[in-house]
């Protein structure tokens, strides 16, 4: 029998800072928007059990684009983009998402992301209070230890170590199917996306000085990280935790660094409640 | 505890795991380098050829070359190579982050072949349980 998802797919021609993009995502449900942003180096289909969960799209109108250059959005037609290094930088991440939500009229949405994307949760909160009613990150911390990126895109290192990287990002625990999923997912960005992705990630991300200026009263936050990150350990999101007042943590047990796609049913655990909280507040 | 590549009795058995495992012949199919591998004092070179694991050299003298090293100590073997290992145990980029395990020597070709080294690990902790 042939089974067919609710989810879909379309594109969208949107502007950010003065480049138009061919954007593509994907939706499936109805009720308050929540905007689910995919991990550096990979793209929308790491939310794809979200995306197909009744639960959760019985109350929630869920949407995952893919940034340009990720998943299905291509470059932009209007610049010589092969001609310089892809660098993802905070101002273009921020405004993106911004200009992506006012042109699918979400109105302030939840956001939700995972690594990269989960440490901008708390800069939306900080840089946009007025378009986002909650943020939830997973995986965040205060700011990243510059790490060297050369062999993150060097032409004889192919994509499999991207990939193998992630194996053990991941919870022991973590079923072999999906774990093998995402490493798939992360072996077939160009090359030098994910590299480009860090620029944001290990060099822009820093919120110290800033996490204690988030006014949660305006936009809730909750910050999220798995048992078994060794990227962004538990501990390190308690410590940033501490210093956004009213921000709630919570420690996810059985999962890593990539609990946006590792085991959607542990996620849930720890998602629901707060969805359902956003939802009747 | 002893680790199963240091493992004289055991060598055997796993040099012939590794070159029966499906997985381990595609990860490592175009890799012919020398792998040393360290736990504390102990130590054992890791030959492999066009993807086959040709020796295990334990105790190799200092001034064998090899190409690059896994190096960690006993405690973080053992964490490394439980059933279930713990937070920041999980395989060899978690040890590297946090500093528990150190790769060393020519990087460009450890990353190269991290596949094929994420498997030998995933078949020494399988071994290791036995």
């Amino acid at each position: 029998m042939v089974r067919f998802e609710r989810t879909g797919g379309h594109y969208i021609y949107i502007e950010v800072q003065n480049i138009e993009y061919r954007v593509y995502f994907e939706e499936n449900g109805g009720g308050i928007p929540l905007l689910c942003q995919h991990t550096a180096g990979s793209d929308g289909r790491q939310w794809r059990h979200i995306l197909n969960d009744d639960e959760i799209t019985s109350r929630y109108r869920v949407v995952a684009p893919d940034l340009p250059y990720h998943g299905k959005s291509l470059p932009p037609e209007s610049i010589e983009w092969w001609k310089e290094e892809y660098r993802l930088t905070k101002s273009f991440f921020i405004d993106f998402l911004v200009e992506f939500s006012r042109a699918l009229g979400l109105e302030k949405p939840v956001f939700i992301g995972g690594c990269m994307s989960g440490c901008l949760a708390p800069y939306l909160a900080l840089e946009r209070p007025d378009d986002f009613r909650a943020v939830i990150g997973l995986e965040t911390v205060l700011c990243s230890e510059e790490v060297p990126l050369d062999f993150w895109d060097h032409p004889r290192i192919s994509n499999n170590y991207k990939a193998a990287v992630m194996w053990s990002l991941m919870a022991p625990g973590t079923p072999e199917k999906y774990r093998r999923e995402t490493m798939w997912e992360f072996a077939q960005s160009e090359p030098s996306v994910l590299k480009g992705d860090f620029n944001y990630y290990f060099r822009e991300h820093d919120l110290r000085g800033k996490a204690s200026q988030i006014d949660t009263s305006r936009v809730r936050v909750y910050l999220l990280t798995g048992e078994y990150d060794p990227v962004a350990s538990p501990e390190d999101t308690r410590q940033l935790a501490k210093q956004i007042k009213g921000a709630k943590f919570v420690e996810m047990k059985g999962l890593g660094h990539l609990s946006l796609c590792e085991d959607h049913q542990v996620l849930k655990r720890y998602l629901m409640p707060i969805l359902k909280e956003i939802a009747e507040a | 505890m002893t680790v199963v590549f240091l493992d004289s009795s055991k060598v055997e058995r796993f040099q012939n795991a590794i070159n029966n495992d499906a997985e381990f012949k595609l990860a490592a199919r175009f890799m012919s380098e020398d792998v040393l591998l360290e736990v504390d004092d102990s130590r054992c070179i890791v030959k492999v050829r066009d993807g086959v694991v040709t020796e295990i050299k334990l105790n190799p003298p200092s001034s064998d070359h090899w190409s690059f090293s896994i190096k960690a100590t006993a405690e973080t073997w053992d964490k490394l190579l439980r059933p279930s290992p713990p937070p920041l145990y999980t395989g060899l980029n978690a040890g590297m982050i946090r500093g528990n395990l150190q790769i060393t020597g020519n990087l460009e070709v450890a990353f190269a072949y991290f596949w094929a080294m994420n498997r030998m690990l995933d078949i020494m902790r399988q071994l290791q349980n036995d």
